[in-house]
């Protein structure tokens, strides 16, 4: 459900990108980059089985 | 580089977003391979780093929209990154197909360096950020199809997404269209 959500805030930033003031599409894009590195880190939680 | 120039090769760089999401889509729909979670962000990373170009566009090209689609790539390789560490001891298979020789994140990973390459690269050139509180000029048939290609390939991206996942968490190795097992 959160890629549902992360796919249409994009489609959302780019249409305000497109259409409305620069200022807000600035603010919504750097949220949604938030939203997917948080996105991200609750994902990966796995550990990394590396051994060099 | 000039502004109409920066416009120019704005526009070409969302055409090749555009056909990497084509890709991929073509890979989920032909060969029946569907998105893990680390992927799906990879796919998201992509079309973030679309909104910096359109941004270039629609308003003429500055240092800042250029900052946007960096760091949706810096982000972008790093998922890419601990995708290929999962799975990079002797003996694992990977996830999904190869393309190449390579699994899709490894591409990706390649692609998110070429972008922050490139995007450093177009940076170094000052002229089209000359002018640049001046209205710049109405976007060409070019750069709008470019524009829209890529907001429609976001979307679909969105429908599929909830198609795979449903309305509850994606499963890690997903095999079925959870909507659709729902639905028969």
């Amino acid at each position: 459900m959160e890629f549902t959500a992360l796919f249409l805030a994009v489609t959302i930033v780019m249409l305000v990108a497109w259409f409305g003031p620069r200022s807000l599409a600035l603010a919504l894009c750097a949220a949604v980059l938030i939203a997917s590195v948080v996105t991200y880190l609750h994902h990966a939680t796995d550990a990394l089985k590396l051994s060099f | 580089m000039t502004r109409a120039s920066a416009i120019i090769l704005n526009a070409l760089g969302l055409y090749a977003l555009a056909l990497i999401l084509a890709a991929a889509f073509a890979a989920q729909l032909l060969l029946h391979e569907l998105p893990c979670p680390l992927c799906l962000l990879q796919r998201i990373q992509f079309t973030a780093l679309a909104i910096g170009p359109i941004l270039n566009i629609r308003f003429g090209p500055r240092p800042s929209h250029y900052a946007l689609s960096l760091l949706a790539a810096v982000a972008g390789a790093a998922f890419s990154t601990r995708q290929i560490l999962l799975h990079i001891l002797p003996g694992d298979a990977g996830y999904g197909s190869a393309l190449l020789g390579y699994h899709y994140y490894t591409w990706a990973l390649i692609g998110f360096a070429a972008a922050i390459l490139l995007l450093a690269a177009v940076l170094l050139f000052d002229r089209q950020f000359v002018d640049s509180a001046a209205p710049p000029a109405a976007p060409g048939a070019f750069a709008r199809i470019a524009v829209w290609l890529v907001i429609a390939l976001t979307a679909a991206n969105a429908g599929s997404a909830l198609l795979e996942c449903g309305f509850g968490a994606c499963a890690d190795d997903p095999s079925v269209y959870e909507l659709l097992k729902r639905a028969t």
